[in-house]
């Protein structure tokens, strides 16, 4: 009892103090400008995926322009390479609609598809040594499908005077565009590729049915047929 | 008639030479500079090719983009013509309608099944019968044409025989069955004494006809050279009569569990009675009815598959067995399959119903025809299954419940058979033929058996049209579906806020059956059927209730089914839709937003209104001309900048 009456008079001073204050709203001052700067309302996209049928029809047309089981046939050949399935198996992961089941095409790529362009790339390079580089008698550059060049043999070591004007025509072939247009480290990088699966294929497997040399231009076009810009526009 | 200039089968082998085209340059040009070309100005080319030739560019094509003289507006003119192109604006559409079947179509009652049976000398031997055929033993009648007591077997058109099989008598088999070289497996299967039989002297069939092995082959392997059917199925003639049996009390069924009592089996071994006769067949015994119609192939016993087995369609067992091979896969067209499979008889017409909406479509860009017919004209094409599915198989859709309103045969189909050409065999895969006017009630796709399968209700096709041809879609936003007893969806809380849209655009496919492309005639099926009634409690009869809705029963009758919210649009029909979208300004700029958005390669923004804008006008002003409105899109700038994110 006695504390409370020590609690209201603790607290008389405090509500006999001043008013409660007024917050009043007032004008602000308008927010000056430091700078202009122009918005660019364009509608931004990322690259879009190649439809799966160019994508297809490209690959074909690298292929010697063969129709597809064609393709097929030549792809899977019959060294027991395993280089490729078959077309079904591949058709779906490559994102084609599918209208009977009103499965929409994919727009974007994922793990399965990349993983299929790799299996599907392999098998065009390593057919495409062995139609424009290994012939016998060796087809003429124009009749080359992909490797359209005198493979300049025993230039394992590589030197950029060499691979330089080789790869861009590989760099035409599958991206679009002179390598010089790309960005600068990409044609030495293709080199050390070069160089290192060439000098690593000499102590590799010599049963191998690759030349040092083959399988270092094998190895640049794998690199550019798995490229971003190959599957992308 | 004329054969449409390309089709898909041959895309892929133009496409390859139409590349070579775009790659000549004029011979005053050879040796030109090469030009100063920017990485942009490199990968611009590299989409153009890609969307207007359909593959990267080659080398070659590099090289002439290269030289000094390269004309941009003369490159996107030639790749304008091409057949990428056409590939291209179609696959645009197949990607909205999505124009491929996941169904199966049974020919019945033109579907041809064939069982095993055991001959005099134990060997197999195949017959081929058709599931109903009436014939005049009671033994058989409605059923295969030996007697289970004749084989030991009891067949069923849709499962195995049951029973054990006996050897059948050879006068037994020669009484009731006859050998005929049919069309599958005779070119000249018209000719009094058919020699052309399939890679014998039929050499070069079309390569995209190619019936299974078991087709092909006797049980004993050898190569077929006639197939064995029943009597009744093997007749000719094209007009037959309505058969009546004199039964018109079915007896009781025997029980499956104890025997029949000593004469009281059915006859022959049979285990269901045979078919007594309806009233209307009493009363029409003899009448004349068409063979290749459900009335002729159900109702007579005159009736057989016509010359060569024409009016038929095989399979090499019972049920869903193989009958013919075509791809599972081949997005790149016909001329270039991923794969050749045995497929099942139920897939051959939907099969072909979806490569004639392709057609069409391939048609109206390859010819650059005013767009609008995609869902007005009366134009279609053909090939020689599709000419047999129109000039006879169609035929079988009809009639069930609509013989109760006069109409045993189908009176005005959406595709006239008569306009099928005559020289078109069903085994003329390859040839395509352009039908200018296939009958009143066409109207573009709408019509298109493909069209109906795939969006089987009313309410699917009103739907398509809406999202495909009209960029709209149905969404229901936060409504609230409260309990409700309302038949008027357009009325009916919560369904309403679609339903006011979506069911008067269902109405326009009121005459047009579900799952069916059968017509409904305005003379016979009023939107309002006065002599349907209703009984003690409230329900329509069989026939009146499986097209009427006695949801929307007023004084006058009963609604015909779909066309409760415009009658006006039940009676326009199709024809009508067509007519009716087409006018609407959201069909114009419907077709620039699909095409552009596709070029583009992202959705459109409102950033986009005023390019849209001049694209439609462009469009509109060309006359509905997709070729001006994609030539306008490939010159704009916001192509050219359509992928313009920079590599940091």
């Amino acid at each position: 009892m006695r504390v409370g009456r020590f609690l209201v008079l603790a607290l008389l001073p405090a509500c006999g103090a001043a008013p409660p204050e007024h917050v009043t709203p007032s004008q602000g001052m308008p927010l000056q400008p430091v700078a202009v700067v122009a918005i660019d309302t364009a509608p931004k996209e990322d690259l879009r995926m190649v439809p799966p049928e160019v994508y297809m029809r490209t690959y074909l047309q690298l292929f010697g322009a063969l129709a597809p089981l064609d393709a097929q046939k030549a792809a899977r050949g019959k060294d027991g390479a395993q280089l490729f399935d078959n077309w079904d198996a591949y058709v779906s992961a490559l994102g084609f609609p599918d209208y009977r089941t009103d499965i929409p095409r994919q727009t974007q790529t994922n793990a399965l598809m990349v993983a299929t362009f790799e299996r599907l790339g392999v098998a065009l390079c390593d057919r495409a040594v062995e139609h424009d580089l290994k012939a016998k008698p060796l087809l003429p550059v124009s009749e080359r499908a992909v490797f359209a060049f005198d493979p300049a043999p025993g230039a394992v070591s590589g030197d950029v005077a060499t691979f330089a004007p080789r790869f861009d025509v590989l760099h035409r072939t599958f991206l679009g565009y002179p390598a010089a247009l790309a960005p600068p480290a990409r044609t030495p990088r293709f080199l050390a590729l070069y160089r290192d699966t060439a000098a690593g294929h000499k102590t590799a497997d010599p049963k191998s049915r690759f030349t040092p040399e083959e399988a270092g231009w094998a190895a640049v076009c794998y690199g550019l047929v798995r490229h971003p810009e190959f599957h992308l526009y | 008639m004329h054969s449409l200039r390309r089709t898909r089968a041959r895309i892929a082998v133009l496409a390859g030479l139409f590349a070579a085209a775009l790659a000549v340059r004029p011979a005053s040009s050879a040796g030109s500079p090469p030009a100063a070309r920017s990485l942009e100005d490199y990968r611009h080319f590299r989409v153009a090719s890609i969307d207007l030739v359909g593959r990267t560019p080659t080398r070659d094509e590099l090289a002439a983009f290269e030289r000094a003289d390269f004309d941009w507006a003369h490159w996107v003119d030639a790749a304008l013509t091409g057949p990428a192109y056409v590939e291209r604006l179609t696959r645009i559409y197949m990607d909205a309608l999505r124009l491929e079947p996941n169904l199966n179509f049974t020919a019945n009652p033109a579907q041809l099944f064939r069982v095993q049976i055991t001959g005099p000398d134990g060997k197999p031997v195949n017959v081929l019968y058709r599931a109903g055929q009436r014939r005049t033993r009671e033994a058989t009648d409605g059923e295969f044409c030996l007697a289970p007591d004749e084989t030991g077997l009891i067949v069923r058109p849709n499962a195995a025989p049951i029973g054990t099989p006996r050897k059948t008598q050879q006068n037994v088999i020669n009484a009731h069955t006859v050998a005929v070289k049919p069309w599958w497996l005779y070119r000249d299967y018209k000719s009094p004494h058919p020699e052309q039989r399939y890679q014998q002297g039929w050499a070069n069939p079309d390569p995209a006809f190619r019936p299974v092995d078991a087709l092909l082959q006797d049980p004993d392997g050898k190569p077929t050279m006639e197939v064995r059917i029943c009597r009744e199925e093997a007749q000719e003639p094209a007009l037959g009569h309505l058969y009546a049996s004199g039964r018109t009390a079915k007896p009781a069924s025997p029980s499956p569990v104890s025997p029949p009592p000593s004469g009281h089996a059915l006859p022959g071994g049979r285990i269901k009675p045979a078919p007594v006769d309806a009233a209307y067949i009493t009363q029409h015994k003899g009448d004349v009815v068409a063979c290749d119609t459900k009335e002729g192939e159900l109702g007579a016993v005159d009736c057989g598959c016509g010359i060569g087995l024409e009016r038929c369609m095989p399979n090499s067992g019972v049920g869903d067995t193989p009958a013919f091979q075509f791809p599972n896969h081949m997005p790149l067209g016909p001329g270039a399959p991923l794969d050749s499979a045995n497929q099942s008889a139920y897939r051959w017409y939907p099969y072909w119903w979806s490569r004639e909406a392709v057609h069409f479509l391939d048609y109206l860009f390859d010819q650059d025809r005013d767009f609008r017919e995609v869902l007005t004209s009366h134009t279609t094409f053909v090939n020689g299954p599709l000419a047999q599915f129109y000039r006879s198989i169609q035929k079988g859709s009809c009639c069930g419940p609509e013989s109760a309103f006069g109409m045993r045969v189908e009176t005005e189909p959406l595709f006239d058979p008569s306009r099928v050409p005559a020289d078109l065999a069903p085994q003329d895969v390859e040839k395509w033929v352009e039908i200018p006017d296939r009958g009143s009630h066409s109207a573009g796709l709408l019509t298109m058996p493909m069209y109906l399968e795939k969006y089987a209700s009313a309410r699917a096709r009103g739907a398509a049209i809406y999202n495909d041809f009209l960029c709209k879609s149905f969404n229901a936003g936060q409504a609230e579906l409260t309990p409700s007893e309302e038949p008027d969806l357009m009325k009916r809380p919560g369904c309403q806020v679609c339903h006011a849209t979506l069911e008067p655009l269902a109405a326009y496919f009121t005459r047009i059956e579900p799952a069916s492309f059968v017509y409904l005639p305005e003379a016979l099926f009023p939107v309002k059927a006065t002599t349907c009634k209703k009984d003690k409690a409230g329900k329509l009869s069989g026939p009146c209730n499986a097209l009427y809705d006695v949801g929307f029963f007023d004084a006058t009758g009963p609604t015909l089914r779909s066309g409760y919210a415009s009658p006006a649009h039940a009676n326009a029909g199709a024809v009508g839709a067509g007519e009716d979208i087409t006018k609407m300004p959201e069909f114009a700029t419907c077709a620039v937003q699909r095409v552009t958005s596709s070029f583009l390669g992202r959705a459109i923004t409102s950033d986009d209104a005023s390019l849209l804008a001049s694209l439609t006008t462009e469009f509109v002003q060309s006359g509905y001309r997709m070729r001006a409105l994609v030539r306008a899109v490939a010159q704009s700038d916001a192509y050219r900048r359509a992928n313009n994110v920079k590599e940091n």
